[in-house]
């Protein structure tokens, strides 16, 4: 077991504020500082009238109406027993005014025709996911074009596919409504924040980690980065080479924006990002790997970084790799949670029916919930670097938010507002024995813990549209 | 391909011309009184016969049949809300309970006297079975309660994936180790040591053969908790092992999962040549563990399948469990249980403490 608690006592006060260090979690390899002004840079594209671009902390740049409200598409989904979403350039847009009463029967082995809970307070599809209305007279532009609802009203469609607020969104650069790297497994058919195009190399790619945003090679390998170097000169040579390769760049490339060309030898160039030149690990044996980071002085690259979680947690070594932890080691879980019906309404909320949860944690008794996953209460005062981690009160009764003065309420962690747990049969630091647990190995509706690094598997990184990984 | 498959290919390839003698004693692969294997296929062992006269009331229903026992199809007159059916027995399935199943639901026990298996207690009892081969006093209470389930019969899902799953993710990866060996026929005092490997075996040109002769890199690192250690001796070619009071194997299953087993009293028993080593994995498995593995691994789209109730196999297990007893509550933890292996050949890359399974390309 590693526990990688850092410095404590006056000394390390010091030293966390020289490195901007804001919390006693060891930043790297996982977090940036809020100092860093990494931030990814994008390849400007033809916008409707009122749409901007926003940084996000963790999806990167996205689009945004006027008022910063995140725009997210519903790509059609095969699921176990048919699909849900909007079939791309049919012209139309699928989630509307109507109200489910009844389970789909798209997840098996359950048939459908079941009724769904708290029908008097369920919400429309469109109430949840507001479309992003277009004039009468708008005009496609770019990759932006006009879809018609089915009361008549258009709707503005990127990439063929319409686009929706949610209603979860408060402020500019939330992306509550749906986050791109907690997306796997049989989660639904769910929504994605859309953004403009990365500005990266064509021969380079991305891949969205729990805490970043991380550059791959055209084949899905792990970029990565050398202490050693400098912007024009690269230090590994020789043996080096036998562990590293250069990310080669063509011969025609013109140095742009944060990214440029180093002469390795003539005639061979190698790209160069922020000033350092790239590489890939020739021992990673699976895509997006970061195991070359295990070797001194490399570092996979990043577009980006989420800022740091509680500043009293800590990262243990599991059986697939490393996850995040309170500060006594217990590995913290996530709820995933959608629903069955035709428009495939998210339920892991605290606004959402909480019978879900209630099934899986303790057979519907609170009591026995709070203790199969408790929620993670915050000190009072707490608060985190990152925007994505907040204390909320909840209800441990109902799961609900409690009233403001509520007796009884806890003040929880919260990821993406919603409260994480930890599992009450995790016997040690670094058990994750409460991985997977719930419908669909925790996809569906039940909990999955918070991978940081997965030498094994995927579950530290999520996915995107098109991505079946 | 990546280029990692893509070296697997090319050694496949060379073993066309290079590996076609069988390796016989004297190969080299006992080296310094050591040799390692890999596994490479693992079945629960349920006894079957051609007419399944084990299962004279037929196999049991799964979760699609007990649904629709419980709460129709969905289209019936009574109209059911998903809190009273889905979320019911999902409920049921993570917190399981030993109180009687509705009466509509009957569990369906194998009724052979036969069955796979070791004498786990040293005695011979009523509830003991008879090996295939007539040797009695088999402890394998296991096979009562899922022998008559199709999912985990030789034809049944659970075996194929689980196999299949194994072969394809490392972090299943279930090494040995046996040093101290002086002959693969005979040898008194061999010490056993299990691990978890890391890498990718090494198939043949079909690709569902395994190949003798490949390394795999020990995973001191993420795999700790998956290391154990016994005596054995090796009588006539086949190693027999001490038991283990508490082993943990990891045990993964479908995409992304990453359970193992608790095995009390885990032994070995197998037919040693320098290139394989086959034979049976025995012990008692603890229950509620086993629960947690089959739920966390697979889900009950999975487990309907080959008609395989959670729920239903939980209460089983309960009442079959023969050891470890609770010193609290007195209640047996542990059923016993067999598992058919087979494992080839390997040589074990071990780190030392400095140096961590990664940099040896780490879990692949």
């Amino acid at each position: 077991m590693q526990v990688r608690r850092v410095f404590q006592g006056a000394l390390c006060a010091a030293l966390l504020a020289a490195t901007g260090v804001a919390s006693g979690i060891t930043l790297e390899p996982y977090w940036q500082s809020p100092a860093s002004k990494d931030k990814e840079a994008y390849v400007p594209e033809l916008m409707p009238p009122g749409v901007q671009v926003v940084n996000t902390e963790n999806e990167g740049p996205v689009f945004a109406t006027a008022e910063g409200k995140t725009l997210y598409m519903w790509p059609l989904t095969t699921l176990r027993n048919g699909q849900a979403g909007d079939r791309p350039k049919s012209g139309k847009a699928t989630c509307d005014g109507t109200i489910y009463k009844e389970t789909a029967g798209y997840m098996s082995p359950y048939p459908p025709g079941f009724l769904l809970p708290e029908l008097e307070t369920r919400k429309s599809c469109e109430a949840l996911w507001p479309p992003f209305l277009a004039p009468a007279d708008a005009q496609p532009v770019g990759k932006w074009s006009i879809v018609k609802r089915t009361n008549g009203d258009s709707q503005w469609a990127y990439d063929d596919h319409p686009v929706y607020t949610s209603y979860k969104d408060h402020k500019k650069g939330d992306v509550l409504g749906g986050s791109v790297s907690l997306i796997g497994g049989e989660m639904g058919a769910v929504r994605y924040p859309v953004g403009p195009t990365a500005d990266i190399p064509s021969d380079l790619g991305l891949a969205v980690f729990r805490t970043g945003r991380m550059l791959v090679n055209h084949k899905g390998f792990s970029v990565y980065s050398y202490d050693k170097d400098t912007p024009t000169k690269s230090n590994c040579t020789d043996a080096c080479l036998q562990t590293w390769a250069p990310v080669l760049a063509p011969l025609m490339v013109k140095p742009q924006g944060e990214w440029g060309v180093m002469e390795r030898a003539p005639g061979i160039q190698q790209w160069t990002y922020r000033g350092k030149p790239l590489y890939t690990n020739l021992t990673d044996t699976d895509h997006r790997r970061v195991i070359g980071t295990d070797i001194p002085d490399w570092h996979n690259v990043y577009t980006q970084r989420a800022l740091a979680p509680p500043s009293d947690w800590t990262v243990q070594d599991a059986d697939l790799g490393q996850v995040l932890a309170d500060s006594k080691g217990k590995t913290i879980y996530y709820y995933s949670c959608n629903d069955d019906a035709e428009d495939q309404q998210s339920c892991d909320s605290p606004d959402a029916p909480q019978v879900y949860r209630l099934a899986i944690c303790g057979n519907f008794d609170p009591k026995v919930c709070n203790e199969t996953f408790p929620y993670v209460q915050a000190k009072p005062g707490e608060k985190a670097d990152s925007s994505l981690w907040t204390v909320i009160s909840i209800d441990p009764n109902t799961g609900k938010l409690a009233q403001a003065g509520q007796a009884g309420a806890l003040q929880v962690w919260a990821y993406r507002e919603r409260p994480v747990y930890t599992y009450g049969g995790d016997t040690r630091p670094g058990s994750v024995d409460g991985d997977n647990f719930g419908e669909f190995n925790g996809g569906r509706n039940g909990f999955r813990a918070f991978w940081l690094r997965d030498d094994y598997r995927a579950n530290a990184h999520g996915r995107s549209p098109g991505d079946r990984r | 391909m990546n280029r990692f498959a893509l070296g697997v290919g090319l050694l496949v390839g060379a073993c066309g011309v290079v590996c076609a003698a069988p390796a016989g004693e004297g190969s080299g692969r006992l080296q310094n009184g050591t040799i390692a294997y890999v596994m490479t296929h693992k079945f629960w062992a349920v006894y079957e016969t051609p007419k399944k006269e084990e299962c004279p009331a037929g196999m049991n229903d799964g979760p699609r049949e007990q649904f629709r026992t419980l709460y129709g199809d969905g289209k019936g007159p009574k109209k059911y809300s998903i809190v009273e059916a889905q979320l019911q027995r999902e409920g049921d399935l993570w917190h399981p309970s030993t109180t009687p199943e509705p009466p509509q639901l009957k569990f369906k026990e194998a009724q052979s006297k036969i069955a796979y298996g070791m004498n786990l207690d040293g005695k011979t009892g009523p509830n003991d079975f008879t090996s295939p081969d007539g040797v009695p006093g088999v402890d394998n209470q296991l096979y009562r309660a899922i022998g008559c389930i199709g999912n985990y019969r030789n034809m049944g899902t659970i075996n194929h994936f689980e196999d299949l799953f194994m072969n394809s993710y490392n972090d299943a990866r279930i090494v040995i180790e046996l040093t101290h060996v002086k002959s693969l026929e005979n040898s008194d005092d061999v010490t056993v040591n299990i691990y978890r490997g890391s890498d990718r075996m090494m198939s043949d040109s079909t690709g569902e053969g395994y190949l003798p002769g490949g390394t795999q890199h020990v995973d001191l690192r993420w795999g700790k908790q998956f290391v154990s250690h016994t005596k054995g001796k090796i009588v006539a070619g086949v190693l027999t092992t001490d038991p283990i009071d508490r082993a943990e194997l990891p045990w993964g299953s479908t995409f992304g999962t990453h359970a193992y087993h608790v095995f009390r009293g885990l032994r070995l028993q197998l037919k040693l040549t320098d290139s394989t080593a086959k034979g049976m994995l025995a012990g008692y498995v603890d229950t509620d563990a086993f629960i947690h593995h089959l739920n966390t691994s697979w889900s009950t789209h999975h487990h309907s399948y080959g008609q395989l109730s959670s729920q239903s196999l939980y209460r089983e297990l309960t009442q079959l469990a023969d050891g470890y007893p609770d010193p609290k509550t007195g209640k047996n933890t542990a059923v016993s249980s067999a598992v058919n292996v087979e494992f080839v050949q390997v040589y074990l890359v071990k780190p030392d403490e400095k140096t961590r399974v990664a940099d040896s390309g780490g879990g692949r």
